[in-house]
């Protein structure tokens, strides 16, 4: 049943800069590879050469030793893109401004494929649908439909083109598929909903697909609803390896029973107080926040986090997490609230100089989400710990960086960075801290299992330390099982 | 063009190639006393200029930083500070200068300044005075830019003080470019702010006052009789083009400053215009 094995050897520069040289990208023909590694190693720039996206006039680039300009000239390469379909990461990139998306659900070739409306129903959800085919008749503009929603036309529109494959299954190992951050932009139940369909398909026509994520609990969804498709999918990891890329299988047990075995985060002092009550029922642009310990939120409560404690604040995207978390720091310029802090009362008429002087890196401290905006990317990897001794930073750096042998990289600008690589900057930068409040947004995006694993590590030592810790994060098939229902809040804007 | 990184360094090489090329003709054709007042000139005119783009970018970075701590604190030294700047902006820059020459007058009669290089510095310091305005909005614009960005929020919530996330990540880290572009624009409105005034001053300011007791510039040495008759001999040539190769060799020192002058400037815009386009500012 299993089809041949492409094996590609790419190199890809931009003048002197080497972009990726990687010798053992491999896909099986007939599987799903999904494709881990962390945030910017350059999964998409692998995945783009193969599919023939890369320009030579722009990018030097080598697959198999030959010029890109002759492989994109092969047949193998004309029937990967004539056949196949790349969902891109960024969807605004993907559509086109000038035609509404549903006459882009049916152009070219996608016209003649079944409808969508059977797809797109999935993809939203089914009580709204009616909200869909208005949405299908606007025009794509930056703002408008979101990413999320563009991110599901788009994979309708690949899916669409995978139904085509009914009528010409001969072309279902040459076709190449591509989804490059699939679940970027959706939440779980939709993810899970992406991977139904796309496991649905692969049953009927067995074609090649990649799927790059960074989002380990793919591996998790996988195993606990697509249990017969493990044999049709092949996990493997991007990862440096001196200065070089490599590609390595992944064994998906290693994250299954690594989740398995993360254990609710107990407080080591029970009877201590609270280090922070945040009332529910602030107020932001308008609307009010409503916390609670159940999903419904019924019943309002303080948001309470006591030392050596993690708790995690869930809510749908947009509700205000991040809003919330800002009025904890003090940083909401226009929010209203009220909050106690190590036994001090602080509300939004507290002047910005006390949470300077008294609060901020001294007893509270917080990882923002996106490391791109949240280093300066003119820094050096160095200036990230101001105020930090050279031995303690290199020593930090070589734990969290075991890879990473070049001697430059202490001068490295941030800019040049992968986004992996941020991401760990930005945790260490507020983990080495040790204040008594530690926030973390989204802290596991963007990271590789190691470095993963490594957050988890360094966030039990704090605790043991007596950090309270909050945290946001789509990520429940880590966090449900690390923070203890009783310490799991739920946001409401009303 | 391609052994160049950008019009900047070429307009560089050329405005120091072209000045190079002015002075080794004048030291062919010019006489010795002339020769030695054009170098004076050019000299004193650089240095006034690129002191007050020192002082400029004191003053505009300290202005413009202590602007965006009082908003900060909504103290009420924002608006102070803010009418203080909006004051010298409304105030013709030409004018303004014309004061400080005034006052230079006043501290020559008396016996304040004394030396060349006091009334050098004085000059760039009333100069910087009125320039300093175009670097202090810059400053403010790059900051308010980058507060908008999560690094500084980021910044603040694991201690990093204010003034070094203003001074040091964003104006220092950041802006330095922006800083250089300004910088050089600033050199090139004071060659040109010098040129203009120093050329009004020679024609008469005060009757203690006159060109024998202020350095020489090239505005002022503009304004000398020699130079205005090579500058007049330039018209000649629009009725008798044949007596365009006397300009080179009799009217050099008229000619030469006008030159330098003009072709500095012309340099300067090139070379900032390079600077914006190699940093896309």
């Amino acid at each position: 049943m299993n089809g041949r094995q492409r094996t590609y050897s790419i190199r890809i520069s931009s003048g002197r800069q080497k972009l990726v040289s990687v010798d053992d990208f491999s896909l099986q023909e007939g599987k799903i590879t999904f494709l881990f590694g962390e945030s910017g190693i350059g999964k998409s720039l692998i995945s783009k050469a193969v599919y023939g996206l890369l320009d030579p006039e722009e990018l030097d680039v080598t697959v198999n030793g030959e010029d890109y300009r002759l492989f994109l000239r092969r047949n193998e390469t004309r029937a990967i893109q004539q056949f196949g379909f790349f969902v891109f990461q960024e969807p605004s990139t993907h559509l086109n401004p000038l035609l509404r998306l549903e006459e882009q659900l049916r152009e070219g070739s996608l016209a003649g494929a079944p409808s969508e409306t059977s797809i797109l129903s999935r993809l939203w959800d089914s009580s709204s649908y009616r909200g869909v085919t208005d949405l299908l008749r606007v025009y794509p503009k930056p703002d408008r439909p979101s990413g999320g929603e563009k991110q599901r036309v788009l994979l309708t529109m690949a899916f669409k083109k995978i139904a085509l494959l009914k009528d010409t299954p001969s072309h279902a190992r040459s076709a190449l598929y591509v989804f490059d951050e699939p679940s970027g932009n959706l939440d779980n139940h939709f993810r899970d909903q992406f991977l139904s369909i796309l496991c649905e398909y692969h049953r009927q026509f067995r074609f090649t697909a990649v799927v790059i994520t960074h989002d380990y609990s793919m591996i998790t969804s996988l195993h606990r609803h697509q249990k017969d498709m493990l044999s049709a999918i092949a996990f493997r990891e991007v990862f440096r390896k001196h200065q070089r890329l490599a590609v390595r299988d992944f064994a998906p047990s290693v994250y299954t029973q690594w989740a398995d075995s993360l254990q609710p985060a107990v407080m080591p002092r029970q009877l201590s107080a609270p280090i922070i009550e945040f009332e529910s029922g602030a107020r932001v642009f308008g609307k009010t926040l409503v916390i609670s310990k159940d999903a419904n939120g019924t019943s309002p409560c303080a948001l309470s986090i006591a030392p050596g404690m993690i708790a995690a604040l869930k809510a749908p995207s947009g509700t205000g997490k991040t809003t919330l978390v800002k009025m904890i720091m003090g940083m909401s310029a226009t929010a209203r609230f009220r909050m106690t802090f190590c036994g001090e009362v602080l509300t939004h008429q507290m002047p910005r100089f006390y949470w300077r002087k008294h609060l901020w890196g001294k007893m509270m401290t917080m990882v923002f989400q996106h490391a791109d905006e949240a280093l300066n990317p003119s820094a050096a990897v160095k200036d990230i710990f101001h105020g930090l001794a050279e031995p303690a930073i290199r020593e930090l750096l070589s734990e969290w960086f075991p890879d990473n042998t070049d001697p430059g990289f202490w001068k490295k600008r941030v800019r040049y960075l992968s986004g992996g690589e941020k991401q760990r900057l930005n945790l260490l930068r507020s983990l080495s801290l040790q204040t008594d409040l530690l926030i973390l947004d989204e802290p596991l995006n963007g990271l590789d299992f190691e470095s993963m694993t490594r957050v988890l590590t360094m966030l039990r030592m704090n605790q043991r330390k007596a950090q309270a810790v909050l945290i946001i994060s789509h990520n429940d098939d880590v966090f449900d099982r690390l923070v203890p229902a009783e310490q799991t809040y739920y946001l409401h804007a009303r | 063009m391609k052994r160049f990184p950008g019009s900047d360094i070429l307009w560089t090489v050329i405005w120091i190639s072209g000045l190079a090329a002015v002075m080794a003709w004048d030291s062919a054709y010019l006489n010795a006393p002339a020769f030695a007042q054009v170098q004076e000139a050019f000299l004193h005119s650089m240095i006034a200029g690129v002191v007050t783009v020192v002082l400029a970018l004191c003053f505009g970075w300290i202005a413009g930083v202590a602007l965006y701590f009082f908003e900060q604190r909504r103290s009420g030294w924002a608006g102070v500070l803010r009418f203080k700047l909006d004051l010298i902006r409304s105030m013709p820059q030409i004018l303004g200068l014309l004061t400080g020459y005034v006052l230079l007058t006043f501290f020559l009669d008396r016996g304040i300044i004394a030396t060349q290089t006091g009334q050098l510095l004085w000059t760039s310091f009333v100069i910087s005075i009125f320039l300093f305005i175009e670097v202090a909005d810059v400053i403010i614009e790059r900051i308010h830019h980058y507060a908008a960005s999560d690094f500084v929020p980021a910044m603040l919530g694991c201690g990093i003080g204010e003034g070094r996330i203003v001074n040091v990540e964003i104006l220092w880290r950041n802006c330095r470019a922006h800083l250089l572009n300004k910088a050089v624009s600033v050199f090139g409105m004071a060659i040109f702010l010098q040129c203009s005034v120093d050329f009004v001053v020679s024609v008469g300011l005060s009757t203690d006052v006159n060109l024998t007791n202020v350095p020489v510039t090239l505005g002022s040495l503009l304004a000398k009789i020699d130079s205005k008759q090579d500058v007049l001999a330039m018209g000649i040539v629009f009725t008798d083009p044949s007596y365009l190769p006397n300009l080179f060799v009799r009217h050099l020192q008229g000619v030469s400053t006008a030159f330098v002058i003009i072709f500095t400037l012309l340099c300067i815009a090139r070379i900032s215009e390079g600077i914006a386009k190699r940093y896309r500012l």
